[in-house]
C-alpha cells in the first residue's frame, strides 16, 4: 500500500506528536505559536500537494479520493486560518497551549479521517476522535468565574447522546444490508429505501451529524458552547466539524438513491425548522457569538437544501456554500478575536465606533456580516443561489421561498452588527492595534470572499468533479 | 441423577431464563433512572447490564457476553461508583417535575416504542441476524486486524486522547480550588 496517500493525516499527527513534546516541558508561549503557524502553514501545502492522488488503503475501509482530499484542503485550511487568526490565543491559559494546539491538531485529524472513512465503524470513530479533542479543548480558558466548564460538560451529554442515537441507526443499517461497507451498503440501499427500517436507520445514522451541524432538533449544545468556549476555540468549533459533517452527510446520503423520497421528506422539514429557527432566535441576542450561534443553525438549514436535491448540482452548492461559510464566519470571529482584548466574549455595543477604531477590522466585520447575509458580490450570496436553483430544480418551491424569507429577516440582525461597527460612536473605546499577519489575514479574508463570490465557476467545476465521485 | 430437566422440559427453561434476563434489564433500568439515591441508581444500571450479558448468551455470542460482563459490569459501573465516592457528598435538591413535561415526554416515548416496534416486526430482516458465519474469537480477531484495522489503531489514538484530555482538565480544576 502508498503510504503517500495518508500522508495529510500522518503530518498532523506528527504535528500533534510535536504539541506533546513541547507540552511536557515548559516552552515559550511565543516559540508554540510560531511552531503553530509554520506547522499548520505546511499541513496546508502538503494537502494542496495530495489533492488529485486516489486510491484505497485499509482493507478499503478507507478511500482517497478528489472528494475526501477537497475537504482535507478545506480542514486544513481552516485550522490554518484559526491558527493566525488566534495569533497570540489571549483566550487560552498560557501554560496549556501547547496542550490547546495537540489538541486543535488531533480534532482536524479526526475530521480528516472521517471524510475519507468510507466504513460505518471508521466513521464513527473518526468522529470521536475530532469530538473527544474538542469535549477537551472547550474548558481551557483563561477566564475566572467564565462557564467554560458548563458549557464542555453540555457538549460531552449533547454529543454522547448523538452518538448513541447514531451507533443505533448504524445497528439498524447493518441488520438490513449485513456490511458496514458503504460500498456494500450502496448496493442494497437503493433497493430497500421504500421499507421504514431502512430509511429510519438512515436517518438516525445521520443524527449524528446534524448533531455536528446543529441542525434543529440537534442544535441545543451551540449557543451555550459558542458562549462559554474561548474565542479562538469557538472559531475551531464553529466551522470546521461543520465541513466534514456536510462531508459526511453527502457521503450517506448519496447511499439511499434517487428514490429516496421519505428521507428527502424528512430533510425538507429540517431545513426549514433550522432557518427559521435559528433567525428568528438570533433577532434578539446580544452576545455577538451567541449570535453567531444561532445563525450557524440557519446555515445549517440552507445547507440541508443542497443536500436533499440528491444530485450533483445541489451537492456541489452544499460543499461551495459550507465553504463560503468557513471563509466569513472565520472573518467574523477574527474580529471577535481582535477586539476582545483579554479573552472575553463581544457583545454588539463592544463593537460601537469600530470603524475609528480600526477601520480595516469594521470592514472586514461588514464584508463578513453581508456575506453571512447573502448579500451579492459576495461568496454568501452566490453560494445561496446554487443552493435555491438547485432545490428550484428539483421542484422544492415551497421549501426556496422559505428560505428566501428567511434570508430577509437575517438581514436585520447581521446588519445590526453593522450598524453597531459604522453608526455608533466609540464612547470611549480604545483602538484596536493589529500586528501585521492579523492585517494580511483581514486582507485575505475579504480578497477571498468577494473573490469567491464573482468567480465561482472554478470551485463549482472542483465541486462537481468530487461529487462524481460519490454519485454513482 | 435427576436433572431439573426431567421435571420440566427444556425449551420451557430456556423460555424461562430468557424472560428473567429480560425482566433483569428492564428492572435494572427502571432502578437506574427512578430512585433518588445515585448509588442505587448505579446498581440498577449493573443489574441491567447483567440482564443484556445473558440475552447476548442466548444470541449465541459467549465472546461479546463476557466482554459485556467485563467492561460494562467490571469496569464502568465499579468506575462510576469511584467517581461518586471520591467526590464531595452533594445532596441536591430533586428539581420539580412539571406536569406537561412529563406528558409530553410520555406522548413521545410511547409513540416512539410503538413505531420501533411495528417497524421491526414488519421488517424481512435476512439471514444476517442468525448464526450464518463463524463468529469465534479467532474470526473477530482476524476480521479486527484486517478489515476492521483502521478503527482498531484509531481506537488507542482515541484512548491516549482522552487519557491526556482528563490529566489535563483535572490540572485545570485543581488549580481553581
Amino acid at each position: 500500500m502508498n503510504f503517500l496517500l495518508f500522508l495529510p493525516e500522518t503530518f498532523l499527527l506528527l504535528m500533534a506528536l510535536i504539541f506533546f513534546c513541547q507540552s511536557l516541558w515548559k516552552s515559550s508561549a511565543a516559540l508554540n505559536q510560531g511552531l503553530a503557524f509554520f506547522l499548520s502553514a505546511l499541513g496546508v501545502i502538503v494537502c494542496l500537494l495530495n489533492l488529485n492522488s486516489s486510491g484505497e488503503l485499509f482493507y478499503k475501509a478507507y478511500r482517497v479520493d478528489l472528494f475526501s482530499q477537497l475537504f482535507k484542503c478545506l480542514i486544513s485550511l481552516g485550522l490554518f486560518l484559526v491558527v493566525v487568526l488566534g495569533r497570540k490565543f489571549k483566550g487560552i491559559t498560557e501554560g496549556l497551549q501547547p496542550e490547546f494546539f495537540m489538541f486543535l491538531s488531533l480534532s482536524s485529524l479526526g475530521l480528516m479521517l472521517m471524510v475519507s472513512s468510507v466504513e460505518l465503524l471508521t466513521i464513527f470513530i473518526a468522529m470521536e476522535l475530532s469530538s473527544y479533542s474538542i469535549y477537551v479543548l472547550i474548558p481551557i480558558r483563561n477566564q475566572v468565574g467564565g462557564n467554560q466548564m458548563e458549557a464542555a460538560i453540555k457538549y460531552i451529554i449533547f454529543g454522547a447522546a448523538a452518538t448513541g442515537v447514531m451507533l443505533f441507526g448504524m445497528s439498524y443499517v447493518f441488520g438490513v444490508t449485513q456490511s458496514t461497507y458503504l460500498a456494500d451498503i450502496l448496493q442494497k440501499m437503493p433497493l430497500l429505501i421504500k421499507e421504514p427500517v431502512a430509511v429510519i436507520g438512515l436517518l438516525l445514522v445521520l443524527c449524528g451529524f446534524f448533531f455536528k451541524l446543529a441542525v434543529v432538533p440537534f442544535h441545543f449544545w451551540t449557543p451555550d458552547i459558542y458562549q462559554g468556549g474561548a474565542n479562538e476555540t469557538v472559531s475551531f468549533v464553529a466551522t470546521m466539524p461543520k465541513l466534514a459533517g456536510v462531508a459526511l452527510l453527502l457521503r450517506l446520503v448519496s447511499l439511499a438513491g434517487t428514490e429516496a423520497i421519505t428521507l428527502v421528506q424528512v430533510l425538507v422539514l429540517l431545513a426549514a425548522v433550522s432557518m427559521t429557527f435559528g433567525n428568528l432566535a438570533a433577532l434578539v441576542q446580544k452576545d455577538l457569538k451567541r449570535l453567531l450561534a444561532y445563525s450557524s443553525i440557519a446555515h445549517a438549514g440552507y445547507v440541508l437544501l443542497g443536500i436533499l436535491t440528491l444530485n450533483s448540482a445541489g451537492f456541489s452548492a452544499a460543499i461551495f456554500h459550507i465553504s463560503a461559510y468557513l471563509l466569513m464566519n472565520l472573518a467574523c470571529f477574527l474580529v471577535i478575536c481582535a477586539v476582545s482584548r483579554e479573552g472575553e466574549n463581544v457583545t454588539i455595543n463592544d463593537l460601537s465606533g469600530l470603524y475609528r477604531r480600526s477601520p480595516l477590522l469594521a470592514f472586514t466585520l461588514a464584508v463578513g456580516a453581508f456575506a453571512l447575509a447573502g448579500i451579492p458580490p459576495t461568496a454568501g450570496f452566490t453560494g445561496k443561489l446554487y443552493l435555491f436553483i438547485a432545490a428550484l430544480n428539483q421542484g422544492h418551491l415551497a421549501l426556496v421561498i422559505i428560505a428566501a424569507v428567511n434570508t430577509a429577516i437575517s438581514i436585520y440582525y447581521y446588519l445590526n452588527i453593522v450598524r453597531s461597527a459604522y453608526g455608533q460612536d466609540p464612547d470611549g473605546l480604545p483602538a484596536v492595534t493589529l500586528s501585521l499577519s492579523n492585517r494580511l489575514l483581514n486582507y485575505g479574508f475579504i480578497l477571498a470572499i468577494f473573490l469567491m463570490g464573482t468567480f465561482p465557476a472554478w470551485f463549482i467545476d472542483l465541486a462537481r468533479t468530487a461529487c462524481k465521485t460519490i454519485i454513482s | 441423577m435427576t436433572t431439573i430437566s426431567d421435571f420440566i422440559p427444556p425449551i420451557i427453561v430456556a423460555q424461562g431464563a430468557f424472560w428473567l434476563m429480560v425482566a433483569l434489564t428492564l428492572a435494572g433500568a427502571f432502578i437506574a433512572v427512578t430512585l433518588p439515591k445515585i448509588l442505587h441508581n448505579i446498581l440498577g444500571l449493573a443489574l441491567s447490564m447483567f440482564g443484556v450479558t445473558g440475552i447476548y448468551l442466548f444470541l449465541g455470542s459467549q465472546f461479546v457476553a463476557m466482554m459485556q460482563l467485563l467492561i460494562y459490569v467490571g469496569a464502568i459501573c465499579i468506575t462510576y461508583i469511584f467517581a461518586i465516592m471520591l467526590s464531595p457528598p452533594q445532596e441536591l435538591d430533586q428539581p420539580k417535575k412539571r406536569k406537561t413535561k412529563v406528558i409530553a415526554a410520555l406522548i413521545v416515548s410511547v409513540v416512539a416504542f410503538i413505531g420501533m416496534i411495528q417497524m421491526i416486526i414488519s421488517v424481512n430482516w435476512g439471514p444476517g441476524t442468525t448464526l450464518t458465519r463463524d463468529w469465534s474469537i479467532k474470526t473477530l480477531g482476524q476480521q479486527l486486524l484486517t478489515r476492521y484495522f483502521l478503527v482498531f489503531e484509531l481506537i488507542s489514538l482515541l484512548l491516549a486522547i482522552a487519557i491526556i484530555g482528563a490529566i489535563m482538565i483535572a490540572g485545570i480544576g485543581q488549580k481553581r480550588d
